[in-house]
Protein backbone atom coordinates (compact mmCIF):
# COMPACT_ATOMS: atom_id res chain seq x y z
CA UNK A 1 0.00 0.00 0.00
CA UNK A 2 3.22 2.18 0.84
CA UNK A 3 4.06 2.42 -2.60
CA UNK A 4 0.79 3.04 -4.85
CA UNK A 5 0.85 6.06 -2.47
CA UNK A 6 4.30 6.64 -3.43
CA UNK A 7 3.16 5.92 -7.48
CA UNK A 8 0.35 8.37 -6.34
CA UNK A 9 2.42 11.31 -5.37
CA UNK A 10 4.83 10.55 -7.90
CA UNK A 11 1.55 10.46 -10.30
CA UNK A 12 0.13 14.04 -9.16
CA UNK A 13 3.85 15.65 -8.71
CA UNK A 14 4.47 14.97 -12.60
CA UNK A 15 0.95 16.47 -13.60
CA UNK A 16 2.08 19.60 -11.01
CA UNK A 17 4.91 19.86 -13.15
CA UNK A 18 3.46 20.08 -16.28
CA UNK A 19 0.76 22.23 -15.28
CA UNK A 20 3.85 24.78 -13.87
CA UNK A 21 5.26 25.14 -17.40
CA UNK A 22 7.11 23.23 -19.46
CA UNK A 23 7.68 25.21 -22.62
CA UNK A 24 4.57 26.29 -24.49
CA UNK A 25 2.28 23.88 -22.50
CA UNK A 26 0.42 26.52 -20.97
CA UNK A 27 -0.48 28.23 -24.25
CA UNK A 28 -2.86 25.00 -25.04
CA UNK A 29 -4.10 24.73 -21.56
CA UNK A 30 -5.04 27.90 -21.04
CA UNK A 31 -5.48 29.09 -24.79
CA UNK A 32 -5.70 33.02 -24.94
CA UNK A 33 -7.25 34.64 -27.91
CA UNK A 34 -5.73 37.66 -27.60
CA UNK A 35 -4.10 39.16 -30.49
CA UNK A 36 -0.49 39.22 -30.43
CA UNK A 37 0.95 40.53 -33.87
CA UNK A 38 3.83 42.65 -34.16
CA UNK A 39 2.89 45.49 -35.43
CA UNK A 40 4.19 45.98 -39.37
CA UNK A 41 4.71 48.99 -41.23
CA UNK A 42 2.71 48.91 -44.13
CA UNK A 43 5.01 49.14 -47.47
CA UNK A 44 7.93 47.49 -46.34
CA UNK A 45 9.43 44.93 -47.86
CA UNK A 46 8.16 41.63 -45.72
CA UNK A 47 5.65 38.46 -45.27
CA UNK A 48 2.98 40.10 -43.06
CA UNK A 49 -0.28 41.46 -44.23
CA UNK A 50 0.03 44.97 -45.20
CA UNK A 51 3.99 44.59 -46.49
CA UNK A 52 5.58 44.14 -49.82
CA UNK A 53 5.90 40.51 -50.30
CA UNK A 54 9.51 39.92 -50.96
CA UNK A 55 10.38 39.03 -55.02
CA UNK A 56 11.79 35.51 -56.23
CA UNK A 57 12.29 33.54 -58.93
CA UNK A 58 11.72 29.99 -59.22
CA UNK A 59 11.41 27.01 -61.91
CA UNK A 60 8.71 25.47 -62.13
CA UNK A 61 7.92 21.41 -62.39
CA UNK A 62 8.25 21.57 -66.05
CA UNK A 63 11.12 23.85 -66.04
CA UNK A 64 9.94 27.16 -66.88
CA UNK A 65 11.20 30.11 -64.68
CA UNK A 66 8.51 31.95 -62.54
CA UNK A 67 9.08 35.58 -60.90
CA UNK A 68 6.34 36.92 -58.34
CA UNK A 69 6.79 40.29 -59.61
CA UNK A 70 6.13 39.12 -63.32
CA UNK A 71 3.61 36.88 -62.20
CA UNK A 72 1.27 39.22 -60.24
CA UNK A 73 1.05 41.88 -62.59
CA UNK A 74 -0.29 39.51 -65.45
CA UNK A 75 -3.41 38.76 -62.75
CA UNK A 76 -5.75 40.38 -60.47
CA UNK A 77 -3.40 38.16 -57.38
CA UNK A 78 -1.06 35.72 -56.86
CA UNK A 79 -1.61 33.21 -54.47
CA UNK A 80 1.30 30.62 -52.47
CA UNK A 81 0.62 27.84 -51.06
CA UNK A 82 3.09 25.88 -49.21
CA UNK A 83 3.16 22.03 -49.55
CA UNK A 84 4.75 18.93 -48.75
CA UNK A 85 2.24 16.86 -50.33
CA UNK A 86 1.49 15.20 -47.16
CA UNK A 87 -2.59 14.59 -46.27
CA UNK A 88 -3.25 17.46 -44.71
CA UNK A 89 -1.73 19.36 -47.89
CA UNK A 90 -3.64 17.11 -49.35
CA UNK A 91 -6.73 18.01 -47.98
CA UNK A 92 -6.04 21.82 -48.02
CA UNK A 93 -5.04 21.85 -52.21
CA UNK A 94 -8.19 19.52 -52.34
CA UNK A 95 -10.27 21.99 -50.80
CA UNK A 96 -8.79 24.92 -52.78
CA UNK A 97 -9.16 23.31 -56.16
CA UNK A 98 -13.18 22.71 -55.53
CA UNK A 99 -14.13 25.12 -53.56
CA UNK A 100 -11.61 28.61 -54.43
CA UNK A 101 -9.71 28.21 -57.67
CA UNK A 102 -13.18 27.84 -60.07
CA UNK A 103 -14.38 31.08 -59.02
CA UNK A 104 -11.11 33.07 -59.51
CA UNK A 105 -9.95 32.46 -62.75
CA UNK A 106 -7.83 35.89 -62.92
CA UNK A 107 -5.87 34.87 -59.71
CA UNK A 108 -2.63 32.69 -60.09
CA UNK A 109 -2.73 30.20 -57.96
CA UNK A 110 0.81 28.53 -57.39
CA UNK A 111 1.39 25.52 -55.21
CA UNK A 112 5.39 26.16 -53.18
CA UNK A 113 7.24 22.76 -53.02
CA UNK A 114 9.59 23.64 -50.26
CA UNK A 115 10.85 19.96 -49.12
CA UNK A 116 11.51 18.03 -52.40
CA UNK A 117 14.68 20.36 -53.69
CA UNK A 118 14.88 19.13 -57.42
CA UNK A 119 12.43 19.56 -59.70
CA UNK A 120 12.05 16.13 -60.91
CA UNK A 121 11.39 15.13 -57.45
CA UNK A 122 9.22 17.61 -57.20
CA UNK A 123 7.16 16.74 -60.42
CA UNK A 124 6.81 13.15 -59.43
CA UNK A 125 5.70 13.78 -55.85
CA UNK A 126 2.98 16.86 -58.01
CA UNK A 127 1.94 13.73 -60.26
CA UNK A 128 1.88 11.04 -57.07
CA UNK A 129 -0.13 13.53 -55.53
CA UNK A 130 -2.14 14.28 -58.22
CA UNK A 131 -2.06 17.67 -58.85
CA UNK A 132 -0.71 18.09 -61.92
CA UNK A 133 -3.42 20.37 -63.07
CA UNK A 134 -1.58 22.71 -60.67
CA UNK A 135 1.59 24.78 -61.45
CA UNK A 136 4.06 24.22 -58.62
CA UNK A 137 7.35 25.87 -58.08
CA UNK A 138 9.80 24.17 -56.40
CA UNK A 139 11.48 26.23 -53.40
CA UNK A 140 15.04 23.88 -53.23
CA UNK A 141 16.93 26.19 -51.04
CA UNK A 142 14.06 27.19 -49.10
CA UNK A 143 14.70 30.75 -49.89
CA UNK A 144 11.01 31.61 -50.34
CA UNK A 145 9.57 29.50 -47.96
CA UNK A 146 11.88 31.60 -44.97
CA UNK A 147 11.63 34.76 -46.53
CA UNK A 148 7.56 34.53 -46.08
CA UNK A 149 7.98 32.67 -42.91
CA UNK A 150 5.97 29.74 -44.19
CA UNK A 151 5.15 25.66 -43.34
CA UNK A 152 3.20 23.16 -44.38
CA UNK A 153 -0.34 24.85 -45.06
CA UNK A 154 0.96 28.59 -45.05
CA UNK A 155 -1.62 30.38 -47.86
CA UNK A 156 -0.45 33.99 -48.68
CA UNK A 157 -2.09 36.31 -51.02
CA UNK A 158 -0.47 38.82 -52.92
CA UNK A 159 -1.90 41.31 -54.70
CA UNK A 160 -0.97 43.20 -58.24
CA UNK A 161 0.33 45.69 -56.32
CA UNK A 162 3.01 43.35 -54.48
CA UNK A 163 0.86 44.10 -51.17
CA UNK A 164 0.23 41.03 -48.62
CA UNK A 165 -3.12 40.09 -48.35
CA UNK A 166 -3.21 37.30 -45.93
CA UNK A 167 -0.27 34.81 -44.72
CA UNK A 168 -2.13 32.05 -42.51
CA UNK A 169 -2.85 28.45 -42.54
CA UNK A 170 -5.14 27.25 -44.65
CA UNK A 171 -8.38 26.63 -43.09
CA UNK A 172 -11.76 26.31 -44.98
CA UNK A 173 -11.31 28.71 -47.91
CA UNK A 174 -13.76 31.02 -46.72
CA UNK A 175 -11.13 33.37 -45.70
CA UNK A 176 -9.78 32.84 -48.84
CA UNK A 177 -12.26 33.70 -51.02
CA UNK A 178 -13.62 36.48 -48.73
CA UNK A 179 -9.87 37.93 -49.04
CA UNK A 180 -9.78 37.26 -52.91
CA UNK A 181 -13.13 38.87 -53.00
CA UNK A 182 -12.10 42.00 -51.71
CA UNK A 183 -9.43 42.45 -54.05
CA UNK B 1 -3.45 8.25 -32.54
CA UNK B 2 -1.76 5.44 -31.81
CA UNK B 3 -4.09 2.09 -30.04
CA UNK B 4 -1.49 1.39 -27.01
CA UNK B 5 -1.47 -1.89 -25.48
CA UNK B 6 -3.04 -0.99 -22.37
CA UNK B 7 -4.04 -3.90 -19.94
CA UNK B 8 -5.87 -5.60 -18.44
CA UNK B 9 -9.65 -6.58 -18.38
CA UNK B 10 -12.42 -7.64 -15.96
CA UNK B 11 -10.38 -10.49 -14.78
CA UNK B 12 -6.92 -9.40 -15.66
CA UNK B 13 -4.78 -11.17 -18.23
CA UNK B 14 -4.67 -8.44 -20.93
CA UNK B 15 -7.38 -8.85 -23.30
CA UNK B 16 -8.70 -4.95 -22.75
CA UNK B 17 -8.44 -2.03 -25.01
CA UNK B 18 -8.31 0.32 -22.40
CA UNK B 19 -6.31 0.70 -19.67
CA UNK B 20 -9.14 -0.90 -17.17
CA UNK B 21 -8.26 -2.26 -13.68
CA UNK B 22 -9.26 -6.04 -12.85
CA UNK B 23 -12.17 -6.15 -10.77
CA UNK B 24 -11.42 -6.24 -6.74
CA UNK B 25 -8.14 -5.05 -7.61
CA UNK B 26 -6.77 -1.87 -5.84
CA UNK B 27 -4.17 -0.19 -8.31
CA UNK B 28 -2.32 -1.06 -11.91
CA UNK B 29 0.88 0.39 -13.10
CA UNK B 30 0.50 0.13 -17.07
CA UNK B 31 4.12 1.14 -18.99
CA UNK B 32 4.09 0.62 -22.71
CA UNK B 33 6.46 1.99 -25.59
CA UNK B 34 5.12 2.41 -28.96
CA UNK B 35 7.15 2.91 -32.52
CA UNK B 36 4.51 4.88 -35.02
CA UNK B 37 5.84 4.10 -38.60
CA UNK B 38 4.38 6.60 -41.28
CA UNK B 39 3.95 4.70 -44.64
CA UNK B 40 1.33 7.16 -47.06
CA UNK B 41 -1.97 8.14 -46.40
CA UNK B 42 -5.24 8.10 -47.57
CA UNK B 43 -6.69 11.61 -49.36
CA UNK B 44 -9.72 13.32 -49.26
CA UNK B 45 -11.34 10.60 -51.82
CA UNK B 46 -9.97 7.64 -49.68
CA UNK B 47 -7.03 6.97 -51.96
CA UNK B 48 -4.16 5.53 -50.77
CA UNK B 49 -1.08 8.21 -51.47
CA UNK B 50 2.39 7.06 -50.77
CA UNK B 51 5.05 9.35 -49.12
CA UNK B 52 8.03 10.88 -51.10
CA UNK B 53 10.76 8.40 -51.96
CA UNK B 54 13.39 8.66 -49.29
CA UNK B 55 11.15 9.80 -46.77
CA UNK B 56 11.45 7.64 -43.02
CA UNK B 57 8.62 8.89 -40.70
CA UNK B 58 8.57 7.43 -37.03
CA UNK B 59 7.06 8.53 -33.84
CA UNK B 60 8.40 6.98 -30.68
CA UNK B 61 5.82 7.23 -27.35
CA UNK B 62 6.53 6.08 -23.91
CA UNK B 63 3.22 6.11 -22.16
CA UNK B 64 2.24 6.40 -18.49
CA UNK B 65 -0.66 4.72 -17.00
CA UNK B 66 -1.57 4.57 -13.62
CA UNK B 67 -5.41 3.07 -12.76
CA UNK B 68 -6.74 3.27 -8.79
CA UNK B 69 -10.03 2.23 -7.66
CA UNK B 70 -11.63 4.93 -5.62
CA UNK B 71 -15.10 3.04 -4.74
CA UNK B 72 -16.17 -0.83 -5.18
CA UNK B 73 -17.50 0.03 -8.46
CA UNK B 74 -15.61 3.28 -9.51
CA UNK B 75 -11.98 2.90 -11.09
CA UNK B 76 -9.85 6.32 -12.04
CA UNK B 77 -7.02 5.95 -14.31
CA UNK B 78 -4.52 8.84 -15.93
CA UNK B 79 -1.88 8.28 -18.53
CA UNK B 80 0.77 10.48 -19.79
CA UNK B 81 2.53 9.86 -23.07
CA UNK B 82 6.43 11.15 -23.86
CA UNK B 83 6.87 11.61 -27.77
CA UNK B 84 9.62 11.22 -29.87
CA UNK B 85 9.74 12.65 -33.32
CA UNK B 86 11.90 10.97 -36.03
CA UNK B 87 11.44 12.28 -39.33
CA UNK B 88 13.73 11.95 -42.63
CA UNK B 89 10.97 13.63 -45.06
CA UNK B 90 12.36 14.32 -48.71
CA UNK B 91 15.30 16.20 -47.91
CA UNK B 92 13.50 17.34 -44.47
CA UNK B 93 15.56 15.78 -41.35
CA UNK B 94 14.06 16.42 -37.57
CA UNK B 95 14.36 15.27 -34.40
CA UNK B 96 12.01 16.08 -31.41
CA UNK B 97 10.55 15.14 -28.32
CA UNK B 98 8.48 15.96 -25.66
CA UNK B 99 5.07 15.18 -23.98
CA UNK B 100 2.23 14.09 -25.83
CA UNK B 101 -1.60 14.87 -24.68
CA UNK B 102 -2.48 13.41 -21.20
CA UNK B 103 -6.42 11.83 -20.56
CA UNK B 104 -7.81 11.01 -17.24
CA UNK B 105 -10.14 8.87 -17.48
CA UNK B 106 -13.23 7.22 -15.06
CA UNK B 107 -15.08 3.62 -15.58
CA UNK B 108 -17.95 2.70 -13.79
CA UNK B 109 -17.92 -0.90 -13.79
CA UNK B 110 -21.76 -1.88 -13.51
CA UNK B 111 -21.48 -5.78 -12.26
CA UNK B 112 -20.54 -7.12 -9.06
CA UNK B 113 -19.17 -10.07 -9.68
CA UNK B 114 -16.28 -11.24 -11.96
CA UNK B 115 -17.85 -11.91 -15.94
CA UNK B 116 -15.40 -15.00 -16.56
CA UNK B 117 -16.53 -17.88 -16.36
CA UNK B 118 -15.49 -21.82 -17.68
CA UNK B 119 -18.57 -22.99 -18.51
CA UNK B 120 -22.27 -21.41 -19.19
CA UNK B 121 -24.46 -22.75 -17.16
CA UNK B 122 -27.45 -20.35 -17.43
CA UNK B 123 -28.15 -17.19 -18.80
CA UNK B 124 -26.50 -14.88 -15.96
CA UNK B 125 -23.17 -16.69 -17.06
CA UNK B 126 -23.67 -15.05 -20.67
CA UNK B 127 -23.85 -11.42 -19.21
CA UNK B 128 -20.47 -9.15 -20.06
CA UNK B 129 -19.05 -7.20 -17.88
CA UNK B 130 -20.24 -3.42 -18.39
CA UNK B 131 -18.17 0.02 -18.23
CA UNK B 132 -19.77 3.16 -18.43
CA UNK B 133 -16.50 5.58 -18.23
CA UNK B 134 -15.88 9.16 -19.26
CA UNK B 135 -12.13 10.59 -20.54
CA UNK B 136 -11.27 14.38 -20.66
CA UNK B 137 -7.94 14.51 -23.16
CA UNK B 138 -5.75 17.90 -21.76
CA UNK B 139 -3.50 19.31 -24.27
CA UNK B 140 -0.11 18.46 -22.06
CA UNK B 141 1.25 18.49 -25.70
CA UNK B 142 3.37 20.68 -27.90
CA UNK B 143 0.66 21.24 -30.76
CA UNK B 144 0.40 23.66 -34.26
CA UNK B 145 -0.34 26.76 -31.77
CA UNK B 146 2.69 26.75 -29.64
CA UNK B 147 6.26 28.21 -30.45
CA UNK B 148 7.08 25.56 -32.99
CA UNK B 149 8.76 26.03 -36.32
CA UNK B 150 6.84 23.13 -37.90
CA UNK B 151 4.40 20.12 -38.26
CA UNK B 152 6.96 17.42 -37.65
CA UNK B 153 7.91 19.12 -33.91
CA UNK B 154 4.10 18.40 -32.89
CA UNK B 155 3.16 16.10 -30.29
CA UNK B 156 -0.42 16.80 -29.52
CA UNK B 157 -3.58 18.58 -30.90
CA UNK B 158 -4.06 21.33 -28.88
CA UNK B 159 -7.37 20.51 -28.05
CA UNK B 160 -9.19 19.44 -24.59
CA UNK B 161 -11.65 16.31 -25.64
CA UNK B 162 -14.47 14.84 -23.84
CA UNK B 163 -15.34 11.42 -24.66
CA UNK B 164 -18.26 8.99 -23.40
CA UNK B 165 -17.17 5.85 -23.05
CA UNK B 166 -19.09 2.25 -23.24
CA UNK B 167 -17.46 -1.41 -22.68
CA UNK B 168 -18.11 -4.63 -22.91
CA UNK B 169 -15.70 -7.51 -22.07
CA UNK B 170 -17.06 -10.87 -21.82
CA UNK B 171 -14.69 -14.20 -21.11
CA UNK B 172 -15.42 -17.52 -21.31
CA UNK B 173 -12.76 -19.54 -21.05
CA UNK B 174 -10.53 -19.81 -23.14
CA UNK B 175 -12.43 -17.46 -25.52
CA UNK B 176 -12.82 -14.18 -24.83
CA UNK B 177 -14.52 -11.42 -26.32
CA UNK B 178 -14.42 -7.78 -26.29
CA UNK B 179 -16.63 -4.19 -27.97
CA UNK B 180 -15.91 -1.02 -27.12
CA UNK B 181 -17.92 2.54 -28.21
CA UNK B 182 -16.49 5.83 -27.70
CA UNK B 183 -17.81 9.63 -28.94
CA UNK B 184 -15.96 12.51 -27.87
CA UNK B 185 -16.39 16.40 -28.49
CA UNK B 186 -13.44 18.38 -28.57
CA UNK B 187 -13.80 21.94 -26.81
CA UNK B 188 -13.55 24.83 -28.85
CA UNK B 189 -10.60 27.13 -28.22
CA UNK B 190 -9.18 30.41 -29.23
CA UNK B 191 -5.99 30.26 -31.70
CA UNK B 192 -3.91 33.22 -32.19
CA UNK B 193 -1.00 31.23 -33.20
CA UNK B 194 0.36 28.77 -36.19
CA UNK B 195 3.59 27.35 -36.20
CA UNK B 196 4.80 30.06 -33.84
CA UNK B 197 3.93 33.00 -36.09
CA UNK B 198 0.81 34.97 -34.61
CA UNK B 199 -2.26 35.34 -36.81
CA UNK B 200 -5.24 36.92 -36.37
CA UNK B 201 -7.14 35.18 -33.91
CA UNK B 202 -10.32 32.96 -34.38
CA UNK B 203 -11.92 29.62 -32.89
CA UNK B 204 -11.44 26.84 -33.97
CA UNK B 205 -13.07 23.20 -32.84
CA UNK B 206 -12.40 19.75 -34.26
CA UNK B 207 -15.27 17.44 -35.30
CA UNK B 208 -16.76 15.19 -32.84
CA UNK B 209 -14.39 11.87 -32.95
CA UNK B 210 -15.91 7.81 -32.57
CA UNK B 211 -14.26 4.98 -31.93
CA UNK B 212 -15.67 1.34 -32.59
CA UNK B 213 -13.33 -1.40 -31.80
CA UNK B 214 -14.12 -5.35 -31.84
CA UNK B 215 -12.05 -7.87 -30.55
CA UNK B 216 -12.02 -11.50 -29.80
CA UNK B 217 -9.16 -13.89 -28.31
CA UNK B 218 -7.86 -17.44 -26.99
CA UNK B 219 -6.18 -18.27 -23.97
CA UNK B 220 -3.37 -20.78 -23.25
CA UNK B 221 -3.05 -22.04 -20.30
CA UNK B 222 0.86 -23.12 -19.65
CA UNK B 223 1.48 -25.93 -17.01
CA UNK B 224 2.54 -22.84 -14.15
CA UNK B 225 -1.47 -21.65 -15.06
CA UNK B 226 0.68 -18.93 -16.45
CA UNK B 227 -1.54 -17.72 -19.77
CA UNK B 228 -0.44 -16.78 -23.17
CA UNK B 229 -3.85 -14.83 -24.48
CA UNK B 230 -4.22 -13.91 -28.19
CA UNK B 231 -6.39 -11.23 -29.32
CA UNK B 232 -7.32 -9.75 -32.51
CA UNK B 233 -9.33 -6.41 -33.02
CA UNK B 234 -10.63 -4.33 -35.76
CA UNK B 235 -10.98 -0.52 -34.59
CA UNK B 236 -12.77 2.17 -36.59
CA UNK B 237 -11.92 5.86 -35.99
CA UNK B 238 -13.39 8.92 -37.67
CA UNK B 239 -13.61 12.51 -36.81
CA UNK B 240 -16.31 14.68 -38.35
CA UNK B 241 -15.63 18.04 -39.70
CA UNK B 242 -14.62 21.08 -37.20
CA UNK B 243 -15.47 24.41 -37.04
CA UNK B 244 -13.49 27.83 -37.72
CA UNK B 245 -15.28 30.79 -36.25
CA UNK B 246 -18.43 28.50 -35.94
CA UNK B 247 -18.49 27.78 -39.73
CA UNK B 248 -17.64 24.43 -41.06
CA UNK B 249 -14.50 23.18 -41.71
CA UNK B 250 -14.54 20.31 -43.51
CA UNK B 251 -10.73 19.91 -43.69
CA UNK B 252 -10.11 18.31 -40.43
CA UNK B 253 -12.73 15.52 -41.30
CA UNK B 254 -11.45 12.34 -41.10
CA UNK B 255 -11.10 8.63 -40.98
CA UNK B 256 -8.96 5.71 -40.36
CA UNK B 257 -9.46 1.67 -39.79
CA UNK B 258 -7.06 -0.95 -38.44
CA UNK B 259 -6.50 -4.05 -37.21
CA UNK B 260 -4.65 -5.04 -34.32
CA UNK B 261 -3.12 -8.19 -32.94
CA UNK B 262 -2.10 -8.73 -29.59
CA UNK B 263 -0.08 -11.50 -27.87
CA UNK B 264 -0.53 -11.07 -23.93
CA UNK B 265 1.47 -12.85 -20.98
CA UNK B 266 0.31 -13.24 -17.47
CA UNK B 267 1.20 -14.89 -14.51
CA UNK B 268 -0.89 -16.81 -12.86
CA UNK B 269 -2.06 -14.37 -10.48
CA UNK B 270 -2.69 -12.10 -13.19
CA UNK B 271 -0.70 -9.92 -11.14
CA UNK B 272 1.81 -8.97 -14.04
CA UNK B 273 1.14 -8.69 -17.88
CA UNK B 274 3.41 -8.59 -20.33
CA UNK B 275 2.25 -7.50 -24.14
CA UNK B 276 2.98 -7.14 -27.48
CA UNK B 277 0.66 -5.53 -29.75
CA UNK B 278 0.82 -4.93 -33.52
CA UNK B 279 -1.79 -2.30 -35.01
CA UNK B 280 -1.93 -2.42 -38.76
CA UNK B 281 -3.84 0.49 -40.35
CA UNK B 282 -6.40 -0.85 -43.65
CA UNK B 283 -3.86 0.10 -46.71
CA UNK B 284 -6.95 -0.19 -48.73
CA UNK B 285 -8.91 2.25 -50.72
CA UNK B 286 -11.61 3.94 -48.84
CA UNK B 287 -9.99 1.93 -45.91
CA UNK B 288 -9.56 5.66 -44.38
CA UNK B 289 -9.78 9.59 -45.44
CA UNK B 290 -7.72 12.24 -44.74
CA UNK B 291 -5.33 10.15 -42.54
CA UNK B 292 -1.26 9.04 -42.36
CA UNK B 293 -1.87 5.33 -42.93
CA UNK B 294 0.86 3.34 -39.99
CA UNK B 295 1.76 0.49 -38.34
CA UNK B 296 2.11 0.72 -34.92
CA UNK B 297 3.93 -1.76 -32.46
CA UNK B 298 3.54 -1.68 -29.08
CA UNK B 299 5.43 -3.56 -25.75
CA UNK B 300 3.85 -3.10 -22.03
CA UNK B 301 3.95 -4.39 -18.73
CA UNK B 302 1.43 -3.78 -16.46
CA UNK B 303 1.28 -4.53 -12.11
CA UNK B 304 -1.41 -4.85 -10.41
CA UNK B 305 -1.98 -4.15 -6.82
CA UNK B 306 -4.29 -6.23 -5.33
Amino acid sequence: MCFVNVLKLACIGMLASLLAGCDGLGDDLQPTGQDQRQAVVAGTIGPEVTQLGPDFTLSDTLAATVTLSSERQASRAVVLYFTMWCSTCDEHMHSMRTTVVKDFPDVSFLLVDYVMGTVPYSRAAQLNAGYGDFRVLVDGEDGVENAYKATMGTTIVIDSLGVVRMNEDYKNGAKLKAVLEAL
Amino acid sequence: MGSTAWAASCCGGGSSASLVLPKFSKAMLDISMDVEQYDGYWNKSGKVVSDPPGSDLNQYRLNIGYAHRIASRWQASMTLPYVWNDNQYAGEISRTEGFGDASINVWYEAFDAIKCVWKVRNLNDLKPATYIGASLTVPTGVSPYDDVKNSFDVTGRGMYRLDGMLSFDKTIYPWNAAAQLVYGKYLQRPVNREYGDFKEPYDKRLGDRSVVSLSGGYTFFLESMDTVTLTMAYADLREQEGEINGSPNPITGMHKSSISNTVAFSTMDRDWVIKFTWSHALAYKNGGENFPITDVYTVGVSHVFR
